[in-house]
């Protein structure tokens, strides 16, 4: 344990360890910054600063592609994220509580599937074979943009859950048992009250990678279902205006929230 | 039993996210991004009481891989030329012969037997433009209608020069200048053509398609450059002017087409109509800046639109040159050109 804790002490000592950290920062958030400091600028030239504004936040909240974009990702988010929570909560305590099983690391491989395979693959086998399924079934609507949302949000949800029952000794619910507590009752009123902090950091992680998925939405999105992320792409080849510049800085602000929420979450101890 | 609960719960849930979409009349329009005036769209929905859902895409490429798959739910899309030619070919349009419509008198006739629908059988056009470049005529004082300018500049322009990260433009512009034909695959023309890119990079200070934020920062002075952002360029930098090189240059088209199974083809059909209506090309003119094919549209549009160079070409410039898609073999060759070139 002391020896644990000594140990990024001694990384810290290491010469130049500052200055290669903030050179690292920099390079990494240079950019951002840049992008947020512009979206304030009251010019339509992007590379030119001449006094502060919030002319471009109000032009974006006028467009109504804009607005349309929006509602369509906090829907998707919302959805996906409430249904790939769930399937997450359910997969975690099948592959981490309860007797082993054979094929055990076989379903967590295959839960994790989404994090291993190149998201453009992925993408590209959906559009098809959605086609197919749209095809046959006649359905259309957002419900096909949300199930693959979903789908690939599931990993990220169940990864922080995981972690969660990992560090939860089942001490609690054997003597919730002992106690002739049915399984739901052990449930409701013992593992997930303890799991919560790790449901909530996984829902937010879904949230924010549903919200800034690009790929796989370009693909899949139907009339109507432009998100944020394909508008602002969409926007690209014909120049970018500092709306975008200010859409983007809301979406950021809306991301660095949420990741800021779950780092408090996760720790939290019981 | 439980089965069948299942498939009637996923299908309600389809119907219930679907139902904001069951009103009478509707239209699902794909086009580039930031490139369809919201007015011409209000204008279309009230004459004809159709509700019209507009998305955007950044390629025609984006555009070819989305709906190639079919069932994409989309009724319009805008490819550009040469992508209209490849969607005819794996049967992706449907062949709705706007040449037949009431409005089709109305489309300047020199954009009727295009090589990419020949006697428009399947689209009509929406915007055209070149693909040239601009000169800060403060900087070069000389004659401005060459390519000699990007391959051998003169001293004021070396090391000022950008050109467009794009293959086809850059050697398209080289095989000009040398007066070789396009969709070349002569091993020694092509030579030729790269001992001149290579000569000439040493004096290109950037490839870069952000042509506006180049010319309006003054990094550099010179610029290949679509005539659309050379005339925003010039709203910035009034010394700037758009070239009509006496070799040639590029022209381009987006045009109006409809998908084949489009969901709902007959508001389709009154879209392509509509658009070739004077007054609504000239206000997706007004918009997206660019020139349009559609006769008697000038009435309608902004006055700055009328004077400017870079849409009126000058009557003794040379005809767009509008290159259609190469053969593989050619796009191998130019690919190794090009790999050469960026090294």
């Amino acid at each position: 344990m002391a020896r644990r804790s000594t140990k990024p002490r001694e990384l810290r000592r290491q010469p130049l360890f500052t200055w290669v950290s903030w050179c690292v920062l920099g390079v990494l958030y240079a950019p951002i910054a840049v992008l947020i400091l512009f979206s304030f600028n009251d010019n339509r030239a992007v590379m030119s600063w001449t006094e502060f504004s919030l002319r471009w936040y109000g032009a974006a909240l006028e467009n109504e592609g804009i607005r349309n974009a929006a509602v369509v990702s906090f829907k998707v988010a919302a959805i996906a994220t409430t249904a790939a929570t769930i399937i997450a909560t359910m997969a975690a305590l099948a592959t981490s509580r309860g007797p082993g099983y054979p094929g055990r690391s076989a379903a967590i491989a295959l839960i994790n599937q989404p994090l291993m395979i190149p998201e453009i693959v992925t993408a590209v086998a959906t559009l098809a074979f959605f086609s197919i399924l749209r095809q046959v079934t006649g359905w259309t609507g957002l419900g096909w943009l949300i199930l693959a949302h979903t789908v690939f949000c599931i990993p990220f949800a169940y990864m922080p859950i995981r972690a969660r029952l990992a560090d939860m000794p089942d001490t609690f619910e054997i003597a919730a048992a002992d106690l002739y507590a049915t399984p739901w009752q052990c449930f409701r009123h013992v593992t997930l009250p303890l799991l919560m902090p790790g449901v909530l950091a996984g829902a937010m992680l879904a949230f924010v990678v549903s919200l800034d998925d690009v790929i796989i939405t370009l693909m899949i999105a139907g009339p109507g279902e432009t998100t944020l992320p394909i508008y602002i792409l969409g926007q690209i080849r014909r120049g970018v205006t500092p709306e975008v510049n200010a859409v983007s800085t809301i979406l950021i602000a809306i991301t660095v929230l949420m990741i800021a929420a779950m780092f408090t979450l996760q720790k939290k101890r019981p | 039993m439980k089965k069948s609960l299942m498939t009637t719960a996923l299908a309600s849930a389809f119907a219930l996210t679907a139902g904001l979409a069951q009103a009478e009349g509707k239209l699902n329009i794909y086009n580039w991004g930031n490139y369809t005036n919201p007015k011409m769209i209000e204008a279309f929905e009230a004459k004809y009481d159709i509700d019209v859902t507009l998305d955007g895409y950044d390629s025609n490429e984006t555009m070819l891989a989305k709906v190639k798959e079919g069932n994409s739910g989309y009724d319009i899309v805008v490819p550009g030329d040469y992508m209209v030619a490849i969607m005819i070919e794996e049967g992706l349009l449907a062949e709705t012969n706007p040449n037949a419509m009431e409005n089709f008198g109305n489309v300047d006739p020199k954009w009727v037997d295009v090589y990419w629908d020949p006697g428009r059988k399947y689209s009509v056009p929406y915007q055209w433009g070149t693909t040239s470049f601009t000169v800060d005529t403060e900087v070069f004082k000389g004659d401005i209608h060459t390519l000699k300018l990007l391959f051998e500049p003169p001293a004021e322009l070396q090391g000022r020069i950008n050109m467009l990260n794009d293959m086809n433009d850059v050697i398209n512009a080289g095989l000009r200048y040398l007066d070789y034909p396009r969709c070349n695959s002569d091993p020694e023309q092509l030579k030729a053509v790269m001992e001149l890119l290579v000569n000439a990079k040493a004096h290109w200070r950037t490839m870069d398609y952000a042509t506006i934020e180049k010319l309006t920062s003054r990094d550099v002075d010179l610029s290949q450059n679509w005539n659309g952002a050379a005339m925003r360029a010039r709203a910035d930098r009034p010394t700037l002017s758009y070239a009509y090189p006496k070799e040639g240059f590029t022209g381009w088209m987006d045009n109006v087409a409809v998908l084949r199974g489009a969901p709902n083809m007959e508001n389709a059909k009154l879209f392509l109509n509509f658009m070739m209506e004077p007054e609504n090309a000239a206000l997706t003119s007004n918009f997206a800046r660019y020139a349009n094919g559609i006769k008697g549209s000038e009435e309608f549009m902004e006055p700055e639109m009328l004077s400017a160079p870079e849409i009126v070409m000058p009557a003794d410039a040379p005809a767009p040159d509008f290159v259609p898609p190469c053969s593989q073999e050619v796009v191998d060759l130019y690919n190794k050109i090009w790999t050469r070139l960026k090294q």
